[in-house]
């Protein structure tokens, strides 16, 4: 690993004129539990000469908060922290579900939710330091026709990766907003247009400037009725990443479904909302059939690559099981 | 002259004859420390951290090394500059071709050569203040390789045109082909005939300890703290690779995180480091990283195995037809050979058997024996032509086994020391299992279960005479025993330390164990192919026979009896059947007292005239959800015939890490080249996926428990590998059984499984018939 300056700053202002003073948006890095951003450093993929601890700056924080509102989180709340807290797990079921399926115990505990949506992919051409790929700034992506097993069905970006977060499917499922902050002041971004397709111009997965940060999410409060979930396939029973993962939040009333967001993960190089899952689901009666066709609905635009046709089956397999558990009579 | 040690040289070859007046154990000697589930002696050591592995030592002016590593899968090195490297502050020394000898290593490459044969291959190193700044001097390091063509894939590598590793071609050596009878021939007699190709995948060793030393010079004295299975096969190469006597190596391994065959030959690791502390003038450290370990220091071979298996309709199977090729990558290390046409020529009766077997040279990161090696990759396949044999002709996939048994060696024609030891395993599995109970129902929904059986047998598990050992008895009436053999993390001390106890009629805590050290301990081979207790196991018990025999003569005089009528107990020596005379043995010991009585014992030759074996069999219940491909592996029950069980918690404990390593092969262990790069991209524990603890399910151990009394003095064989052999086959004879789908390639991936159910039309996926 290459030497760098550590800073821990107490004020954001600091914290962002540090980020400001990177013109390029590589050489000053925040730091929350590092376990993305240091192994990323270790492999040097990416090489910042200073990096700034956030976990001192006391505008930034931990919280889990119900307000009338719905809920807070802060951005340096641990995945740990979010499986466990009693509201999230009875209200926000799915984001409690991709929290406790990531990763290992150990990691959760350092692991915060603001890195997690930020974490980069773990393409394993990506993650070679020795193969230069598109993402990285090179010309071409060698996984496309390479070992694409675990890689994209959808192709909308000239990167065939896929985000590896699962707590960013179960965000845009709850409707979360993402609170930004930057110089210039505090935004909002909702979940959903937070994450970017990396294009030619900006090689990254999210809006995010280089010179801003997460605050934290907001979560609405939960309608009456409603029930999310989150599934996840791995090449095994715990410790990896989603081969395929689906969030989904189901609100029916009276027997009818008058709210759905169905979000993929795994798929593609960010999270994939399913608007016309969402739209055909509104205003119909639950039903094994129903979901059967939303699961094949999910999948239609898939083109796989060569090695991982079998994941359009299981995104198919999953947003159906999903949909069932989501609206499943409770108890 | 001890009656137990007799050495001779007979016709110029060394005799060793194995324990005069030493009786075998068998079935009913009566025993009290052997057979009881010992604490492991070092356990608190490991537990509170303590223990010291290679990785532990810490010396005085100790220097961290790294290693600079092949990018490229094929390349000449025209030039290399390791000027800036040098200048590094903080780097001690740096070694290269450019600089150092050309010291012969695997077959007639060099420890550093100007050819590299695969990603990882060893092209420099560096030696310096910390691992941070010999990593900073390996960037400092300027290669230039002309490029040559590579070939990674093993169906790549046969072909005429594939790029040539070696001059010869890609084969290595000649074919081994084995002909019992005329299977051509006879396979036109049989009913039915399996005629199929199947594969399996390069697998990696990923011992938690990756493979390294530390070492130090002592004026032209060398001391090498070493992981690894064989501190005298380290010992020998590394003299040899330094040119000088054995004598002035010394070979230490006090704990070891692992081995599973990749730790019995001399790495280029262990002669790296003593080259850099010779120049250094320090001592020096190389550990492998994780990386380094995945990529290049060993794997099991891919294999494609071709068969034809041909069988009468009462299921006696007529031929055995086998055509195997072993992708063997850049090297042949030595160790154990990955003998994959072994258990097709022995398993089952069978008396036209043909094998031929090719060694295939490629690109990627040598092969080395790993925990069963060759066993592992046939059993994948015999057992499911077995199972496959079984459905087609209609018959209980243990029954077709049975109907097919070999009571013999049919490959030296000799009976096996314990013939009916698979039978026993047969029938202690089923019992466990329940296997004759009707199966549970295929669960609702996308949910099917199904059930697997697999056998398999080992060719070791015999021990590998000679081994030596020294027994000490000290004054106090407790004992210290020394050899040459080392406890590779299985738990070798506390075996032998219960070996000692019951020979002498002490207890456990009254032994300390004294091994891994050449220069203390007397020669004992490598702890690999499952035979360190059978090699080392009967030498202990003749050296503390020897030494008891000693104690009762002496004891005899002190209380006027003749020996032969004395017996100790509880550490009391008395008269066999009375109770009033007795003395302590440090009461007998207060004549010789300060000094000990010393025994020595040999592990003589394995009997002759019959061929001893470790057999096994396995049934597994998994579950597998015909829309996701998961695959739940529910239960295991195991049975082996591995002779006397010494210590059944140190048996339990091989048993389920055998069989964890036989479910990740089965389902998730993989090795993945990109061919077209030649590059490993998974060669790290995150995409490299081994079980975890919940990938693991309950496992049930039918102890057979059978001493094996004609293979040695202990009646205890080997379990180190056989748990492992019939894991995968077994799974997938029980995903056939769920879902009626034949996996030809392993390991039963995600993909792989769903790929399959798509093809066979997921919602077809046939209810359970039983
Ligand atoms: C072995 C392993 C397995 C894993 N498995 C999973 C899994 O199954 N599922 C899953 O979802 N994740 C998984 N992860 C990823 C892990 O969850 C993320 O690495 C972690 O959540 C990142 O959080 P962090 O606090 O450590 O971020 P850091 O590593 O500190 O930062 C990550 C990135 O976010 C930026 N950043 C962090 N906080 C802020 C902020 N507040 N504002 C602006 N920028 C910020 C950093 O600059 C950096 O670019 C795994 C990781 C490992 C190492
Ligand atoms: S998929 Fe994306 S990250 Fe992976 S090699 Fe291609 S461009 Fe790079």
């Amino acid at each position: 690993m290459r030497p760098f300056a550590y800073e821990r700053p107490e004020s954001i202002t600091v914290a962002l004129s540090r980020l400001g003073d990177d013109v390029d948006g590589a050489a000053v890095r925040p730091l929350a539990g590092g376990t993305d951003l240091l192994t990323l450093m270790k492999a040097d993929i990416v090489a910042p000469h200073t990096l700034i601890d956030l976990k001192r700056v006391v505008e930034l924080d931990d919280r889990i908060e119900m307000t009338a509102e719905g809920m807070t989180i802060g951005a340096l709340a641990t995945l740990a922290q979010i499986e466990s807290h009693p509201d999230i797990v009875g209200s926000y079921a799915a984001l409690a579900g991709a929290a406790s399926q990531a990763a290992t115990p150990q990691l959760r505990n350092m692991a915060t939710i603001g890195g997690n949506v930020l974490q980069r992919p773990r393409c394993w051409y990506f993650r070679d330091p020795q193969i230069s790929c598109w993402l990285k700034g090179g010309d071409s992506c060698p996984a496309r026709d390479g070992e694409n097993a675990h890689h994209a069905i959808f192709q909308d970006s000239p990167c065939v990766a896929v985000h590896p977060s699962d707590s960013a499917a179960a965000l845009i499922a709850l409707d979360a907003t993402v609170r930004i902050r930057g110089a210039s002041g505090e935004r909002a971004v909702s979940a959903g247009q937070f994450f970017a397709l990396p294009t030619d111009e900006h090689r990254l997965e999210s809006v995010l400037g280089p010179d801003e940060l997460i605050l934290g999410f907001t979560l609405p409060a939960p309608a009456a009725g409603s029930r999310s979930v989150y599934l996840k396939a791995m090449d095994r029973k715990t410790w990896a990443f989603a081969l395929v993962g689906v969030a989904a939040s189901v609100t029916v009333t009276g027997g009818t479904i008058t709210d759905a967001r169905v979000v993929l993960g795994g798929v593609e190089p960010i999270p994939r909302r399913l608007i016309a899952v969402e739209e055909l689901l509104h205003g119909s009666v639950p039903s094994d059939d129903l979901f059967r066709r939303m699961g094949e609905l999910a999948v239609v635009d898939a083109q796989p690559l060569s090695q991982n046709g079998y994941k359009v089956d299981l995104a198919r397999a999953l947003v159906t099981r999903a949909l069932a558990d989501a609206t499943a009579p409770a108890g | 002259m001890s009656a137990t040690m007799d050495v001779k040289i007979e016709d110029g070859k060394l005799a060793l004859t194995e324990h005069e007046g030493v009786d075998g154990w068998d079935a009913s000697t009566p025993m009290t420390a052997v057979g009881q589930p010992a604490t492991r002696l070092e356990g608190i050591e490991k537990v509170t951290g303590s223990a010291r592995y290679s990785y532990d030592v810490r010396l005085p002016g100790q220097l961290y090394a790294a290693v600079l590593r092949s990018p490229h899968p094929h390349a000449r090195i025209t030039r290399i500059d390791t000027s800036r490297a040098e200048a590094l502050p903080g780097v001690h020394a740096v070694i290269s071709s450019a600089n150092t000898p050309q010291i012969p290593w695997f077959e007639d490459s060099f420890v550093f050569d100007t050819t590299v044969r695969y990603v990882g291959d060893e092209v420099a190193a560096v030696a310096a203040v910390s691992d941070d700044v010999a990593a900073d001097a390996l960037g400092l390091i300027e290669v230039e390789y002309e490029r040559l063509p590579h070939v990674t894939e093993l169906e790549a590598a046969i072909r005429p045109d594939a790029p040539k590793l070696r001059d010869s071609g890609n084969i290595a050596g000649e074919p081994t082909v084995y002909d019992r009878g005329d299977a051509v021939a006879a396979m036109a007699g049989a009913d039915v005939v399996i005629d199929a190709v199947f594969t399996t995948q390069a697998a990696i060793h990923n011992s938690l300890e990756p493979h390294g030393c530390t070492v130090a010079w002592e004026g032209d004295e060398l001391t090498v703290w070493a992981s690894t299975q064989s501190v005298f096969t380290i010992r020998e190469d590394v003299a040899s690779g330094l040119g000088i006597p054995e004598h002035k190596v010394r070979v230490i391994k006090h704990h070891m995180g692992g081995g599973f065959g990749a730790k019995q030959v001399a790495w280029k690791n262990d002669i790296i480091a003593p080259l850099l502390a010779k120049r250094a003038g320090r001592p020096v450290q190389l550990m492998l990283d994780r990386h380094a370990e995945n990529l290049a220091s060993g794997n099991r071979p891919p294999t494609r195995q071709h068969v034809r298996f041909g069988a009468r309709s009462d299921g006696t199977l007529v031929a055995i037809w086998a055509d195997i090729h072993i992708g063997n990558g850049a090297y042949q290390v030595g160790g154990e050979a990955s003998n994959v046409s072994g258990m097709y020529q022995s398993l089952y009766r069978c008396d036209d058997v043909h094998t031929e077997s090719r060694t295939v040279l490629m690109n990627t990161g040598p092969a080395v024996a790993f925990r069963a090696p060759g066993h592992v990759e046939s059993a994948w396949v015999i057992e499911q032509v077995m199972d496959e044999l079984a459905r087609r002709l209609d018959l209980d996939p243990v029954e077709i086994r049975r109907r097919n048994y070999s009571p013999i060696d049919q490959v030296e024609d000799k009976p096996y020391s314990l013939p009916d030891g698979l039978a026993y395993c047969y029938d202690r599995v089923t019992a466990d299992f329940g296997w004759a109970n009707p199966a549970p129902p295929a669960v609702a929904g996308s949910k099917r279960r199904g059930r697997g059986f697999a056998a398999h047998d080992w060719a070791a598990g015999s021990g590998h005479p000679p081994a030596y050992a020294f027994a000490k008895l000290n004054p106090d009436g407790g004992i210290d025993l020394v050899t040459g053999t080392q406890d590779i993390g299985t738990g070798t001390r506390t075996g032998l330390a219960q070996l000692a106890a019951e020979e002498l009629g002490i207890g456990v805590d009254q032994v300390r164990v004294q091994l891994g050290d050449t220069a203390s301990g007397p020669y004992s081979p490598v702890s690999s192919g499952s035979s360190t207790m059978a090699s080392i196991g009967p030498a202990v018990r003749g050296a503390v026979a020897d030494v008891r025999q000693q104690l009762l003569r002496l004891a005899a005089v002190k209380m006027e009896v003749a020996a032969e009528r004395l017996t100790i107990v509880d550490g009391r020596i008395s008269v066999i059947g009375t109770t009033d005379q007795s003395m302590t043995i440090a009461e007998v010991m207060e004549d010789v007292a300060p000094a000990n009585l010393l025994g020595r014992g040999a592990r003589g030759p394995n009997p002759s005239d019959v061929s001893i074996r470790t057999f096994g069999a396995q049934c597994v219940e998994v579950e597998v959800d015909t829309e996701t491909g998961e695959v739940t592996v529910l239960r295991v029950s195991t049975a082996h015939d591995i002779g006397r069980i010494i210590n059944p918690a140190l048996v339990d404990s091989q048993i389920h890490g055998g069989i964890t390593q036989g479910i990740g092969f089965a389902l998730t262990e993989e090795r993945v080249v990109d061919h077209r790069l030649g590059m490993v991209m998974n060669a790290n524990l995150e995409e490299y996926k081994i079980p975890t603890m919940l990938d693991v399910p309950p496992i049930s151990h039918a102890h057979v428990d059978v001493p094996d009394s004609v293979a040695n003095i202990t009646g205890a064989k080997g379990v180190g590998e056989p748990p492992l052999i019939p894991t995968a086959p077994a799974i997938a004879n029980a995903i056939f059984d769920a879902v009626g789908i034949r996996v030809h390639d392993a390991p039963i991936s995600r993909q792989r499984m769903l790929t399959l159910l798509a093809e066979h039309g997921q919602s077809a996926a046939p209810e359970v018939a039983r």
